[in-house]
């Protein structure tokens, strides 16, 4: 007999809460598949294929800890619906009690249709996730041009456990809520629940303007904290910041709507064109019970757009780094006294990797590291130089396609590198006014021809810049004036053979480093490879996107999901007030567009001030990110934008055609 | 006198083969303007169906209603709406006041729906409100109102855009006596100052006493005619109890 009311119940609450149960089965979708991705072939194949760097634990690691962090997010949207419908459905409710149910029994229908949704919610979810999961392997994939041998399909029972677990643990929740609301409420408060929530706040006009001045005056001093201290300064004030946004927000909308319609109202003629008044009035009767939940949803809409925003930046700006980074096929390094370039090529090929025959072209380059002295000193201040011969220098251009350049035997060139900018550029504008260099006995002059500005080799780390000098400087340079001395191998593979070197060359590794210790005591050294290099990039690039993917859309899926949820749920209770307008004789077509007046006005005005919050974030953010490398702002700014309207705009539609539905129903 | 409203032969039948339910059966009446007339009956005996009807907001099965020589069952949805707003003005039992509104935009609302200019507007409301005595309640919200007054505001609404026909369904249904006297005060000041037309359904004989004549429905036929005449309202109100006893409405509907 329960079940049966319970299973009716369910079926009655799917068809108006349609949206609910669709944000639900998504939530349970999206989190079965990043929880999944462990057991993912592609993610599999990835973890066979990389040599020294270990990307996809990262992705892993990190996609637990913010899952923990997504359940909560998905706990409160799903408490907050349920408190919606349980709200809509005291009537009912209180029916059950009159007819002399205890509130054990009503709670026991409550819990058996809390199971039904929970199970079917989780069904569903899990099979579009399963499904959704091949997708995103598909798509990493062809991230990284992986060659698909056998499409299989994996079915992940760990994400399906855990998956099952979270929502299990909300679930129980919801059943806890409910039967401590029941048992708390009055029968008679449950019978005429009707009248009570009908209660108008209101608030003087001068009180609202008021409010509205502090709150903007809150959120401009708050834009400018974080303009000026910037995004990464964690202390007091960035807690106050925050603080003083959130409150500027609240503010806002508290205020917004007693003010418009302040605004509007002194337009008279305006204020009583067609439903103008009536549209108003219900934004301002509404406003004064939701603004707390659009100040939630308009900052969970500014994560979303920043965590988006800056994900999509971040990876281009990645993406460019790496093409920048990975001239030639491999580089080896060597920091050590006592060795010439020639013994590099000596101690690989004694490793078992030779390059003469390994290799289609290679050469090995020396960098000695000078410190500023004398005079040089006093016209550079104190720093570190990095020197190169242009032979060397030449060479190195050669691997890369690239034709000699002359310098005069009395000049210097610059080769800029990829260091942050507090150390390149005192010596890029040294360089440029033209400051002389002392080597020695000679004095040379800035050549305003010879700037170099793309990589020399190929590094994992940031490239130095470099002062590329004549040849017999070299020559001249005396031993106590050189404070370190670097050695570069640089060289490309045969074609066709590049898998195969790439693997010769890490099987040496070991080997190398025992050779290179026996010829000197202290030394350094690394390899770098473009393959490595790619994958490395890869990996951040993969890890970024997932996150902010992941944090994104379920961001942006709640907050969408609470604004129709509440709309709808509003589309319900104004029910007779539209009946009345239809018997006053407003035409159908002018009801629904008030009907959509209010939904838009509820979905636009948070996503605005969000925009306008998350284009001050991403603006202290793209001082984080520029230190990656300069942020494509125009492509990120598009990719969030084609999703949120998509996402955002698919709900306000549905919303639209609920609240309508609704209206027209009688 | 040109008649208002003529019902002709109305016919409503609800529910399907098998289970017909006759709500109206053959129903004719006619309203001049500036007349009261009330329509009296005991519950289930069709009166707020021939309302509805008359209202545009129900469809009759057979039958014409025609409203200020306009033939309203032959219009079409979009047609009936914009007929409504014009020509037609309502009260109900739960006075159905918007409850975001001020008393004086809920009796703006269906001038504004009309696109009237404001100035007229403000004109209008305010003329209103003082025939229906609720200028000092204007910027009061629904539930900051009693009752009466909630009620005399709908009223106001229903005759701001002086409608051919203002329909009264119930109007003192809620209201404790004292508010009723000074609601259907009221309807004699607008029916008198206003020569507003009036077609109310009620099935208490005290408020049907203030009409100037009275149609008693049973089971969705006419049943009888009361009018008032040079009587008083004294004497016409036994005249009413006369009949609602000879009709045999429960007893809880006589008083």
């Amino acid at each position: 007999m329960f079940c049966k009311l319970a299973v009716r119940n369910v079926r009655r609450s799917m068809r108006d809460y349609t949206l609910y149960f669709l944000t639900l089965m998504f939530g349970v979708c999206v989190f079965y598949v990043f929880n999944s991705l462990e057991s993912q072939w592609v993610m599999e194949a990835l973890a066979v294929n990389n040599r020294n760097v270990s990307y996809t634990g990262a992705i892993l690691r990190l996609v637990n800890v913010i899952s923990v962090f997504v359940a909560v997010v998905l706990a409160c949207l799903i408490l907050y619906a349920n408190h919606f419908m349980l709200r809509r459905r005291k009537k009912e409710l209180g029916t059950y009690l009159l007819l002399g149910m205890t509130q054990g029994k009503v709670s026991r229908i409550l819990f058996l249709e809390t199971l039904c949704i929970g199970l079917l919610a989780l069904a569903v979810g899990l099979v579009m996730g399963f499904f959704a999961a091949q997708l995103l392997s598909a798509f990493t994939a062809s991230l990284f041009q992986v060659v698909v041998e056998e499409f299989t399909f994996v079915f992940s029972w760990k994400g399906v456990g855990k998956t099952v677990l979270y929502f299990a643990v909300i679930f129980l929740l919801v059943m806890l809520f409910n039967a401590v609301t029941i048992s708390r409420k009055k029968l008679l408060d449950l019978l005429q629940a009707r009248r009570h929530n009908q209660r108008l706040r209101l608030r003087s006009v001068t009180a609202s303007a008021v409010m509205l001045a502090v709150g903007v005056a809150l959120l401009i001093a708050a834009y400018t904290m974080l303009l000026r201290r910037g995004l990464l300064r964690v202390d007091e004030l960035f807690w106050l910041m925050l603080a003083m946004g959130a409150a500027g927000t609240l503010l806002f909308f508290r205020s917004l709507s007693g003010f418009l319609l302040k605004l509007c109202k002194s337009n008279q003629s305006l204020y009583y064109r067609g439903l103008n008044c009536f549209i108003l009035r219900q934004f301002n009767s509404a406003i004064n019970t939701n603004y707390l939940s659009m100040t939630v949803v308009c900052l969970l809409l500014l994560l979303a757009i920043g965590v988006t925003a800056c994900s999509v930046g971040v990876n281009y700006t990645v993406e460019n780094k790496s093409d920048r980074q990975t001239p030639v096929d491999m580089t080896v390094f060597v920091e050590a006294d006592g060795l010439t370039a020639g013994d590099l090529a000596d101690l690989l090929q004694e490793a078992g990797f030779d390059p003469e025959t390994c290799l289609e072209e290679y050469t090995a380059v020396r960098r000695p590291v000078l410190r500023l002295e004398g005079e040089d000193r006093e016209v550079w201040g104190t720093m570190f130089i990095h020197i190169m011969s242009l032979s060397d220098f030449n060479s190195l251009r050669v691997l890369r396609g690239e034709g000699p350049m002359t310098l005069a035997s009395d000049r210097y060139g610059l080769a800029v590198g990829t260091e942050p900018e507090e150390n390149m550029d005192p010596q890029k504008d040294g360089w440029a006014e033209g400051k002389p260099l002392r080597i020695g006995d000679e004095t040379y002059q800035a050549d305003p021809e010879f700037c170099y500005t793309k990589a020399l080799y190929t590094s994992s780390s940031s490239i130095d810049t470099t002062f590329i000098l004549p040849d017999q400087v070299m020559e001249a340079l005396r031993p106590e004036d050189v404070v370190i001395l670097d050695f570069f191998l640089a060289g490309n593979y045969p074609k066709g053979a590049e898998e195969e070197m790439e693997t010769l060359l890490w099987a040496c590794y070991p080997d190398f480093c025992d050779g290179l210790a026996q010829r000197v005591g202290g030394f350094s050294m690394n390899f770098s490879t473009k393959q490595v290099e790619y994958l490395d990039t890869m990996g951040t690039k993969l890890l970024v996107l997932f996150i902010g993917l992941y944090l994104g859309v379920i961001f942006m899926v709640t907050s969408a999901a609470v604004l129709a949820l509440q709309q709808l749920s509003q589309a319900a209770d104004n029910l007779p007030r539209y009946q009345v307008l239809s018997r006053l004789g407003v035409e159908e077509r002018m009801r629904d567009r008030s009907v959509y007046t209010q939904i838009f006005l509820a979905f636009f005005l948070p996503l605005s001030l969000a925009v306008v919050h998350s284009v001050v974030g991403i603006t202290a953010a793209n001082e984080v990110i520029v230190q990656l490398g300069k942020l494509d702002t125009v492509s990120s700014t598009v990719t969030t934008a084609v999703i949120i309207l998509l996402v955002y705009g698919a709900y306000f539609a549905a919303t639209c055609a609920g609240a309508r539905r609704m209206v027209r129903g009688q | 006198m040109e008649p208002i409203l003529t019902v002709s032969h109305l016919q409503k039948y609800y529910g399907s083969r098998g289970s017909v339910t006759r709500a109206i059966d053959d129903l004719s009446l006619s309203v001049r303007a500036g007349e009261f007339v009330g329509i009296m009956g005991a519950s289930g005996s069709g009166k707020t169906t021939l309302l509805n009807c008359v209202a545009t907001i129900d469809r009759p099965t057979a039958g014409t209603i025609t409203i200020g020589g306009q033939v309203v069952t032959a219009l079409r949805p979009a047609a009936l709406s914009r007929f409504r707003r014009e020509k037609l003005g309502f009260i109900f039992q739960d006075c159905n006041l918007l409850d975001t509104l001020t008393a004086f935009e809920n009796i703006a609302l269906p001038l504004s729906i009309q696109n009237r200019p404001a100035g007229e507007i403000g004109e209008k409301v305010r003329r209103c409100a003082r025939l229906l005595e609720i200028e000092d309640c204007m910027e009061k919200y629904p539930y900051q109102m009693s009752g009466g007054q909630c009620q005399r505001t709908a009223a106001a609404r229903a005759i701001v855009t002086d409608p051919a026909l203002v329909l009264a369904d119930e109007p003192t249904g809620a209201l404790d006596s004292k508010a009723a006297r000074l609601l259907l005060d009221r309807f004699e000041a607008l029916n008198r100052d206003r020569s507003a037309t009036i077609l109310m359904v009620t099935h208490d004989a005290f408020t049907a006493s203030y009409c100037h004549r009275i149609l008693f429905i049973k089971d969705g036929r006419a049943f009888t005619e009361l009018v008032r005449g040079e009587d008083s309202r004294k004497a016409f109100f036994t005249r009413i109890i006369e009949v609602v006893t000879l009709l045999g409405g429960d007893s809880g509907d006589v008083l």
